[in-house]
């Protein structure tokens, strides 16, 4: 088997090679024409070639590029993508690691969190001479990201090329958190609402007032703690409310970069402490621990709970229930609540340029051909195709603006299944760079088809008339915004590869086995035992090695601050 | 059949009363979740994140099932659905009756080490990395057999046809033999025809795996579009309602407020996968529910 | 009503041991009996073989239980670390509190989920009226189509304090005056699962004793009752003992799973405030082996799991044999 693969793998890399000279070759007789606007070195790449392809997350809509999106896209380039993407919610790391371990692979994988184990595998091309020899439009998107695209420090090489962000991307709208519903606000009369004690007292005030809604009790205060999702409306919430971003599990410093569970800063524990006031008083609801997502989503629509601590695509749609109902005032308004005044939110503090991206395998026979193709959807045609469609079908172009008429808008809204089907809009986002929400092509157009005109458009009359209230034109301008705070260093934690076998993975399911147990304990707690259980819970999260882990991801942080700003740190 | 009960006495008849009142109240706990399914499936997808549906819908709609049937790879993963539906009970039934017939003879010189040998299948598995480098090397990937080949020979199935067959009068073989019969005789007329009962029970065991099964389709087929199965399929159309369409980010409002609530879909699909084996059902049934009688058979 | 071709002839046979007498072997024997019973060989080899290839061949990954295995590397680049895995499965707590709540679950599993079944199996054989029965055997069987997710949300919602069934009817009938949190016990949640347990699978697995009751010899029960036995008795007599070696074969199959319970349902009747309970070997192995890729501590789960089911099942397989003569080995 071994010299199975060896050989294989040296047929690969003379294949690889002789492509890689054919190609060089030929662009370079074509590199006379290459001024006039590539169109000398794509003339010699479109006859008709397939690449296979795996993508990590779900595309159930994929349609073997007999949409119109698609049609257009080998008509073009000459590519067909044979694609597969993941079923179920594993990401793609199951199918990916038996490509590892069989030694199959596609010629193109979005790979996700398994980025590493191809990685290992030696499984990826190294993008960076293509992207400079090949991608000029590449090139000139990740222009002043080139940094985040490298691997590592000891392995500076670009095995992907980030395409599920968008280049600077701008946030139209807060989506998360604490949440209150319109109508509790209106009869209040826009009480204000920066602080915890603000906000229980908001709920404490309304909950008297009414004890009941459409006969059932009065819900002032309910979270979701299903499974995973206890992060979103439970722990995550912590260090919100006291002033931190969101890097995941952790609190980084930033400015030495030190890593921790952000459950051990002692502001959260007052946080928590807070929640098991709520529970003691009566006003966080008894079944949060216990109840299922249908269960809470029915809740919420039922228009009985005052008060929410999410992000509003978890509660989607027990909103959607409710506006379908015509019950916009049960619907809810987001505020930055804090542990005190003086505490800034940073949800919106940016993580600059960080996501999970393409990536050419070494069963790829022909790399530039790829590069190129990938090339060509990040060029500004490319890109519009694959956002807007195409132009006289899907959009029209009036006084130079692009513009989606009514009936296709709607049926991009009401059939988006069988429309993204048809149509391929939204189904060639990920496969390759793009620029995001609020930028411009030269044209003077934006890139996506979303733009802040529509948020406000998109409210509803209880939305905006609470909006009123604050003086506010959308949730966005209640927070602080991204431009009070720094560009964060380490992007988006969260996202960061992590060893995927070995100790740091165990410490880290084992602190979050405690996280999930404890967390709970706590706030159930009687409020003389608080602290009692919570101290408990911290320092078994010491047992189970913590510091150990937080030392080693301490360390990836660090490498990745020195490999993306090229700042020098111990 | 059953003769009208001519010696029932008065605590028969109490046993009878309880039985029939115990029965029905089976029947309407156990016919409870299905109802709640289809209730569900029927009812309006928004409106069902309200909750509160029980029996009957709340906002009925036929939304559910058509979102379901306008997916254009149902028809073809229903095909091979049905395919391997047929050929793998077909051909695991063969072999888990052949396997265990010769096991039941206590005659059979290899009867103890294929027993054991066949019984200890049933507790280990080599994990999932060497069986895919398996079917790898056996060329099973990208083809329709790697649904039906690798399941083939269930040591369960064996034990629980042979432990029938262990019931049957052994005078019927040995008179068979007595006239000539070799044992394949034997097996394919004497006992097969016999073992109908547990036949079709097996066949239903097989049948439903068979027919639920979708991770082999994810495993092995996820590019071969002539080969995925429906229930691989269904587990897309389920996705494509979880993601909304196209959602990429927090800002695509419009296709947010499109994104449709899984919840009555899942029901559907649940109906819909269902619906199949209810229809086959009847068929099976009437060999395992009293149908059959071994009548003169004498032992 | 006749269902047999061959019975004519039939008729004159008197009653026979089940078994032929074993004769003293041979290697000359050997031979003449492997040529004799060619055919039972011819039915047998062949699946053998497939056996070997589809269930033994992949054995050899238990090698990874031995090493330190990463998918990218070849079999001979792969490091070996000795019993490492197996030291660490061995010195985590945790293993043994999710141990003792496979063990639990799947004895009260056992218990119950053969009793019921076999009473319903019977119940169900004692009514008279043919549509009754199919009736219900058709719709009892339903719940097994239901996915655990479905019924985990069900149950859940019977048993929530925020208006569930149960509560209701407890609190209407004055025996509790408080609303119990069932869910958020950890010491119903065994109780919890198996009871779901029985309401989804009873009329599942009630279908093998169906079918075995249909094999018993219905001239039994003719000539019990011209005996003037009770319908009791009948069971008691004839319906039991028709059913028993299906009965002690899933018996001794089902003491071999003893370990293995799959984990679908108590994941999701599960929550956060009764993992301490509801944590299964079978859950552990997932979580912490292959989901964060460590294919060798998952393989050395998977291989301690199988060693424990082997060993129970050969256990089983000679207390059965040697107290109700009765075994599938």
């Amino acid at each position: 088997m071994k010299n199975f693969r060896t050989t294989k793998l040296l047929t690969l890399v003379l294949a690889g090679t002789l492509a890689l000279a054919g190609c060089s070759s030929s662009k370079d007789a074509g590199s006379s024409g290459a001024a006039d606007g590539g169109n000398a070195a794509d003339t010699n790449s479109t006859a008709p070639v397939t690449f296979t392809f795996f993508g990590a997350d779900a595309s159930p809509n994929w349609n073997n590029m007999k949409d119109d999106v698609g049609q257009e896209i080998t008509k073009k380039t000459g590519v067909t993508i044979n694609a597969e993407y993941d079923v179920g919610s594993g990401g793609g790391d199951q199918k990916i690691s038996l490509m590892a371990a069989s030694g199959q692979y596609p010629d193109l994988i979005y790979a996700k969190g398994s980025l590493s184990t191809l990685i290992d595998a030696g499984a990826l091309v190294d993008m960076t001479d293509l992207i400079d020899k090949y991608a000029p439009n590449l090139k000139k998107l990740y222009s002043s990201n080139m940094n985040r695209l490298k691997y590592s420090n000891e392995d500076p090489k670009i095995y992907s090329i980030p395409t599920n962000v968008g280049v600077d991307n701008m946030i139209f709208d807060a989506t998360g958190g604490f949440e209150i519903q319109h109508r509790v606000l209106k009869e209040l009369g826009y009480p204000k609402v920066k602080t915890v004690q603000d906000y229980e007292n908001v709920l404490k005030q309304y909950v008297a007032k009414h004890p009941t809604t459409n006969g059932q009790p009065t819900i002032p205060l309910t979270l979701n703690a299903d499974d995973w999702k206890i992060m979103i409306t439970v722990t995550n919430p912590a260090f919100q409310a006291t002033g931190a971003p969101d890097d995941g599990e952790y609190y980084i410093d930033p400015t030495t970069y030190e890593a921790k569970l952000h459950y051990k800063r002692p502001e959260e524990k007052e946080y928590f402490r807070w929640l098991n006031h709520m529970y003691n008083e009566g006003l966080l609801d008894k079944d949060t621990f216990v109840q299922k997502d249908d269960q809470y989503k029915a809740k919420i629509s039922s228009g009985r709970v005052l008060g929410l601590i999410d992000q509003e695509w978890d509660y989607q749609d027990a909103e959607n229930a409710l506006k379908s109902a015509n019950k916009n005032e049960f619907t809810y308004a987001h505020f930055p609540v804090t542990m005190s005044e003086d505490i800034k939110d940073k949800s919106m503090q940016s993580v600059g340029f960080d996501g999970y991206g393409i990536s050419i395998t070494t069963s790829c026979k022909d790399p530039v051909r790829a590069i190129k193709f990938l090339d060509w959807l990040a060029s500004d045609e490319g890109q519009v195709l694959r956002n807007w469609g195409v132009e006289g079908k899907h959009y029209k172009v009036e006084n130079g603006k692009r513009v989606i008429p009514a009936e296709i808008q709607n049926r991009k809204v009401n059939d988006a299944s069988t429309f993204s089907k048809e149509t391929g809009i939204g189904l060639y986002t990920a496969m390759s760079g793009r620029y995001g929400d609020g930028v411009k092509d030269s044209t003077g157009n934006y890139y996506t088809t979303n733009f802040p005109e529509q948020i406000v458009a998109s409210y509803s009359d209880a939305e905006k008339e609470s909006l009123k209230g604050y003086n506010a034109t959308t949730w966005k301008d209640l927070f602080p915004n991204e431009k009070d705070f720094p560009v964060k260093d380490w992007g988006a934690a969260y996202n960061m590869t992590v060893p995927t076998d070995g100790e740091y993975q165990v410490i880290w399911k084992k602190t979050q086995d405690i996280v999930r147990k404890s967390i709970p304990e706590a706030v159930l707690s009687k409020p003389a035992d608080f602290d009692k259980v919570y101290d408990n819970f911290l320092a078994s999260l010491d047992k189970a090695g913590a510091p150990k882990m937080e030392a080693e991801y301490t360390t990836l942080v660090k490498a990745r601050v020195s490999l993306w700003t090229g700042k020098d740190i111990k | 059949m059953a003769g009208s009960a001519f010696n029932s006495t008065r605590s028969e008849k109490i046993f009878d009363w309880f039985n029939y009142t115990f029965l029905t109240l089976v029947l309407i706990v156990t016919l409870y979740p299905f109802l709640n399914v289809l209730a569900i499936s029927l009812n309006d997808s928004t409106d069902t994140v309200r909750g509160g549906i029980y029996l009957w819908p709340r906002a009925f709609t036929w939304d559910n099932y058509q979102t379901i049937f306008n997916y254009t790879g149902l028809i073809q993963g229903l095909k091979i659905s049905i395919l391997r539906t047929l050929v793998g009970t077909v051909l695991g039934l063969i072999a888990a009756s052949m396997l265990a017939f010769t096991l039941s003879r206590v005659d059979f010189r290899g009867r103890k080490f294929i027993s054991t040998f066949v019984a200890l299948t049933m507790y280990f598995s080599g994990g999932i990395v060497p069986t895919y480098i398996l079917m790898r090397d056996l060329h099973l990937i990208g083809t329709f057999w790697v649904y039906v080949l690798p399941g083939l020979v269930s040591g369960f199935n064996v034990f629980i046809i042979r432990s029938f067959i262990d019931g049957l009068p052994f005078a019927l073989q040995e008179s068979a033999k007595l006239d000539g019969a070799n044992d394949f005789t034997i097996y394919y007329r004497v006992i097969l025809p016999l073992c109908k009962p547990v036949l079709a029970t097996i066949s239903l065991f097989l049948a439903v795996g068979q027919w639920n099964s979708w991770f082999d389709t994810y495993l092995y087929n996820g590019t071969k579009q002539q080969w995925t199965t429906l229930q691989y399929e269904l587990m897309k159309v389920l996705q494509s309602t979880q993601q909304g369409g196209n959602m990429t980010n927090a800002n695509d409002l419009a296709t947010q407020l499109a994104h449709v609530s899984p919840d009555s879909i899942k029901m559907a699909i649940t109906i819909v996968v269902t619906i199949p084996i209810l229809v086959v059902y009847p068929f099976l049934q009437r060999y395992f529910v009293g149908g059959m009688t071994l009548g003169a058979v004498k032992s | 009503m006749k269902t047999l071709t061959m019975d004519d002839n039939l008729q004159h046979e008197s009653v026979t041991p089940k078994a032929p007498k074993r004769k003293k072997k041979t290697k000359g024997d050997f031979w003449k009996s492997v040529g004799q019973q060619k055919y039972l060989y011819f039915m047998s080899i062949p699946f053998v073989i497939w056996l070997f290839v589809f269930s033994y061949v992949p054995l050899w990954g238990w090698t990874m239980a031995f090493q330190n295995y990463k998918p990218a590397k070849s079999f001979s680049n792969q490091k070996w670390v000795g019993l490492k895995n197996f030291v660490e499965l061995f010195q985590d707590e945790r293993f043994y509190l999710v141990l003792r709540n496979t063990l639990a679950m799947s004895i009260m599993g056992i218990v119950v989920g053969f009793i019921v079944p076999i009473v319903f199996a019977i119940l169900l054989n004692e009514l008279r009226s043919m549509k009754f029965k199919r009736t219900i055997q058709t719709v009892s069987y339903l719940p097994h189509f239901v996915s655990w997710v479905v019924v985990a949300g069900i149950i859940t919602k019977l048993l929530s304090i925020d208006g569930g069934i149960v509560n209701e009817i407890l609190l209407s009938l004055h025996i509790i005056d408080q609303p119990i949190q069932f869910m958020a016990k950890g010491n119903w949640f065994w109780g919890i699962v198996t009871a779901s347990d029985v309401w989804k699978e009873t009329g599942w697995n009630a279908i093998i004793y169906l079918a075995a009751i249909t094999g018993i010899d219905k001239e039994q029960y003719e000539a019990a009752r011209v005996d003037g036995a009770s319908r009791f008795r009948q069971i008691w007599n004839i319906t039991l003992p028709g059913i028993r070696p299906t009965i002690m074969v899933l018996l001794i199959l089902s003491i071999g799973h003893l370990t293995s319970i799959g984990f679908e349902k108590q994941m999701l009747l599960g929550n956060s405030l009764v993992t301490d309970y509801s944590e299964v070997l079978d859950l552990y192995a997932l979580k912490y082996g292959i989901q964060i890729n460590r294919f060798s501590y998952g393989t050395a789960i998977g291989m301690f799991n199988s060693i424990v089911s082997i060993i129970l099942l050969f256990t089983a397989n000679g207390l059965f044999k040697k107290f109700a003569k009765e075994s599938i080995m």
